[in-house]
């Protein structure tokens, strides 16, 4: 049911906001043991804080949030709720502070039901990495969801919420959605406050939205968005109205399709049911370029040599002295803080830093860091020269639909270049908005994303309903 | 051989804002540990810096003050390493874009000293270590204070350039309101980079990098030592390891704290969180005309325009507050010279001996500047004039008050003065006579008599001269 369905049954009373919430807890009961995709379910303050929503739906006082049942990634901050970065590291971590876009949605009189899982603190595309186990597929449980925000994707699709929180550093929120059949939505670079997001890499993080649909996706955005003193990196520019424009023709709309996003590497499912989406837009009039990335080669690297580097910079702060977890072995502070490290990181968080450190060393900065700012400043000029002559970029989300539990665990670079259609929208900080657009033949969802010009969300979220009006989704069965 | 040793120094200030650099907790000195300490500044997950601009403005005017190019566009780095004080584990600083840079002092003996940069950034913790429970705390109330580095070229070759370097640093620093740099406090730390090199070569040998040197005194000391110490491995052969040492005021000499190997990596990378530091020229102008009339330049005015010894104008310009007290007299009576007695031997005498500030003063300048006045115009004694500053000083009150009150009114009634030289006369007969015949050193005695004689209202001036009249 989309969030407006759900605001009209709220506000005629057809259904209670404690109904509601308590149908979603009841779900999540119910059906959450076979996919795992919350850490935390908060029962007992969702119902609390859907008995005030219906207050303020009684008095009149009910806003378009009042009552709406959300998740949140387990990597932003709710304040008195354990956030842990699905890690052992932070267990047991309880911020004394909300997100911004956790203040905004909660000020709002949403409910929030809980908190999702994730690949640890956000670094991989699996959910797998998890300390609190891995995240499987509504579509099929023996398949991956995606990640990092895997739990966000997976709840949304299972239905064990309205719309999701989740972030996204690479794809992490694309990406899952396109795994899971859902959309996800990456706002423009400063669109929402980081304030309260747990870094993994502060010049590519953002929080996004997964929802059933663009629409509601542009629904939830038009409640977080917005510059927040408290993250210097937040921007004026982004406006609001993200649902505005949706019903609109899109026949005007010019749509690049870049080449090298359909070379080597790509699924022939894949790029069949992404073509076909394509004639589906020229169909409508809309005017198709043939573009070019063509840095896209580089992208990659750039990508996991600046995320590392931010993220070993990010993460050495957890170490066992003030919060979190603390290895009960050694003599020394030294020791101490080395132990902890150790013991409270997984491997893959613990490889990220290492590689992070590596590219910051002197001697190797230079080769490494350095370079990839460059490759940085060149995927933004060539973005921007695409951005000439069209108003969106329709690439796939991902090479492949999800893959099997296990497949790729051992073979890290693989995983690594799997994000090649989606990290060039960090780096560039440009918004993207991922839907599904066919399915494989093991019935797996197939992605398809759409970037915009930096905040311009509504244009992306216009054509993305577009294409989701006329497209039959298949529900997931649990 | 002989060596001359070559100096450079890195000198930390605290800024004094009201608040932190990257948070809203107080920035002061001392406190129970850590109640000034906030998500923000403890590096709790998911926080994020928030700029202070008045650090900024702060940074600025220290530029200012000490001659540097300040730049509009300045950027903040990261510095990362682990320690317990610092919650981060990443210290923020400006690495390649510092927002001061190319200043420069004169120092003693008229050379300049280059400034390579000022920039800004955040102090860390303190661990307490109790070695009787065997365990340490961190403080972290000092975290996010906001400082400068000031880090000058390897310009200096003796202790004494250092020294008055250190010195003019201070004091503009306090002038500008930069940092109080009280170095006992620490809130102004210098660390002293020092190697030597043979006589009448200009190839740099290895440095030594000294810390914990807060006070001048200290900092002499610390660079003699390692003068000796140097000379005597090279001396001997050896050769000197680049290394960090610690200074031990109570023995006078300088450890080995670690190694270049022992040096961390500290792995600098453009901080994500704070956009680049942009001032505008509007902002520019703005800090500029803030800044206060610097030390040197009053100097120059007390000197040359004041015609002051140099040696008074110094002790006058050490102080700000000094300073301005005298600056607000003068403008009210241009008696620099008498201004300044009063203030340098009166003033400094009962400040000292009640040790207290120029702060908790109870007269004005203009009352300063009255008295100084009564006593050029002959209405006072200039002893009166020195009794009322130390009698403004202990209570207060208006200088034509106190002398009204405790009879410094000179009398210019001669008829009581001629009265007064005829009853010495008649008391000290033998006395006049001595005098006529020539014993002119009497004069003294009898002019002692009349003083007494009239009493604390007597006007010297004018009874020397009724007496030397009436002794013709």
């Amino acid at each position: 049911m989309s969030l407006a369905d759900i605001r009209k049954k709220l506000d005629r009373k057809e259904i209670s906001a404690v109904e509601l919430t308590e149908e979603y807890l009841r779900k999540i009961e119910e059906t959450d043991g076979k996919i795992n995709s919350y850490i935390t379910v908060c029962a007992d303050t969702a119902i609390e804080d859907a008995k005030r929503a219906q207050e303020a739906i009684d008095e009149g006082r009910g806003g378009a949030f009042t009552g709406l049942p959300v998740s949140v990634k387990d990597n932003i901050c709710t304040d008195g709720v354990k956030t842990t970065c699905a890690s052992r590291m932070l267990e047991d971590f309880v911020p004394p502070y909300d997100a911004t876009a956790v203040t905004k949605l909660k000020g709002a009189g949403a409910v929030i039901l809980g908190k999702t899982n994730m690949d640890e603190f956000a670094m991989g595309g699996s959910s797998q990495t998890s300390y609190f186990g891995g995240v499987k597929n509504p579509y099929d449980t023996t398949r991956v969801t995606g990640g990092s925000s895997g739990g966000a994707a997976a709840s949304v699709a299972a239905g064990l919420c309205a719309a999701a929180l989740g972030s996204d550093t690479g794809g992490s929120v694309r990406q899952p959605a396109a795994f899971c059949g859902v959309t996800g939505l990456k706002p423009t670079y400063g669109a929402v406050s980081r304030w309260g997001l747990i870094a993994f890499a502060s010049s590519l993080d953002q929080i996004g939205v997964v929802a059933e649909s663009a629409e509601d996706a542009g629904y939830i955005l038009n409640g977080i968005y917005g510059f927040d003193e408290n993250d210097a990196t937040s921007s004026k520019l982004a406006t609001g109205g993200y649902t505005e424009k949706v019903g609109a023709y899109v026949s005007n709309i010019r749509i690049g399709v870049p080449k090298e996003f359909f070379a080597d590497g790509i699924d022939d499912e894949v790029k069949t049911a992404v073509l076909k989406a394509v004639d589906y837009y020229k169909s409508l009039g809309c005017e198709i370029t043939d573009v070019s990335l063509p840095s896209l080669e580089y992208a990659v690297s750039a990508y996991y040599l600046i995320s590392s580097a931010e993220a070993a910079s990010n993460l050495s702060r957890f170490d066992g002295i003030k919060y979190g977890y603390r290895s009960g072995l050694g003599e020394d502070y030294s020791d101490l803080i080395k132990n902890s490290r150790r013991e409270g990181f997984g491997n893959e968080v613990k490889r990220r830093i290492m590689l992070g450190n590596y590219a910051l060393c002197s001697g190797y900065y230079d080769a490494y860091y350095k370079n990839a700012t460059r490759i940085r400043t060149q995927i933004r000029r060539e973005y921007a020269d695409i951005f000439e002559k069209c108003d969106v970029i329709l690439t796939p989300t991902a090479p492949t639909t999800a893959y099997k539990i296990g497949e790729q665990e051992n073979d890290p670079v693989k995983m690594y270049l799997a994000d090649i259609y989606t990290v060039t929208v960090n780096i560039a900080g440009l918004p993207a908005i991922s839907t599904t657009c066919g399915y494989d033949k093991n019935g797996m969802p197939i992605g398809m994303s759409l970037i915009g010009r930096a905040f311009d969300e509504k244009t992306i979220i216009l054509v993305c309903d577009r294409f989701e009006k006329d497209f039959e989704r298949k529900e997931a069965v649990l | 051989m002989r060596y001359v040793p070559v100096v450079g120094l890195e000198i930390h200030c605290e800024l004094l804002t009201n608040s932190k650099v990257f948070c809203t907790c107080q920035n002061e000195f001392g406190g129970s540990e850590n109640t000034r300490v906030c998500p923000r500044c403890s590096g709790m997950p998911g926080t994020l810096p928030l700029l202070n601009r008045g650090a900024v403005r702060l940074a600025a005017k220290a530029g200012y003050a000490l001659g540097c190019t300040v730049h509009g566009y300045s950027a903040f780095d990261r510095k990362n390493y682990f320690y317990p004080d610092l919650p981060k584990a990443y210290q923020i600083t400006q690495f390649d874009s510092p927002i001061c840079t190319d200043g420069h002092v004169t120092v003693t003996g008229g050379k300049d000293i280059r400034i390579n940069r000022i920039h800004i950034e955040e102090d860390a913790g303190k661990l307490v270590h109790d070695d009787y429970e065997g365990v340490s705390m961190a403080d972290y109330n000092r975290c996010g204070v906001p400082l400068i580095e000031i880090v000058t070229e390897p310009d200096f070759r003796t202790v004494e350039e250092v020294q008055d370097f250190v010195e003019q640093v201070a004091l503009r620093l306090k002038y500008a309101g930069v940092c109080d740099a009280r170095m006992e406090q620490g809130s102004m730390r210098v660390d002293v980079n020092i190697s030597i090199m043979p006589e009448g070569s200009d190839t740099f040998g290895t440095r030594a990098e000294l810390k914990n040197l807060n006070s001048l005194k200290a900092i002499g000391r610390a660079i003699e030592y390692e003068i000796q110490r140097q000379s005597e491995i090279l001396d001997a052969g050896g050769e000197v390891v680049q290394e960090t040492r610690r200074y031990n005021d109570n023995h006078g000499d300088t450890k080995a704290l670690r190694s270049k190997e022992e040096a961390h990596d500290y792995r600098y990378f453009p901080e994500p969180d704070i956009p680049p530091v942009r001032l505008t020229d509007g902002e520019m102008d703005e800090i500029r005309s803030e800044m206060p009339e610097m030390p040197q330049e009053r100097f120059k005015r007390y000197t040359e325009v004041y015609k002051l010894p140099a040696e008074d104008a110094g002790l006058i310009i050490a102080d700000k507050a000094f300073s301005d007290f005298y600056d607000a007299a003068v403008a009210i009576n241009p008696d620099y010279k008498q201004i300044s007695n009063l203030m340098l031997v009166e003033l400094n005498r009962n400040l000292n001996e009640a040790e207290t500030g120029m702060e908790d003063l109870k007269f004005t300048p203009e009352d300063l500047a009255n008295t100084v006045k009564m006593a050029s115009d002959g209405v006072i004694s200039k002893n009166a004039a020195k009794e009322i500053v130390s009698i403004m000083f202990a209570e207060g009150g208006k200088p034509e008050d106190i002398a009204k009150k405790r009879g410094f009114i000179m009398s210019s009634d001669t008829s009581e003065l001629d009265a007064a030289i005829d009853k010495v006369f008649a008391e000290n007969v033998d006395s006049v006579e001595s005098y006529k015949n020539g014993n002119e050193k009497v004069f003294g005695f009898l002019m002692g008599q009349v003083i007494r004689a009239l009493g604390k209202g007597a006007n010297p001036k004018l009874a020397k001269d009724a007496l030397t009249e009436k002794l013709k």
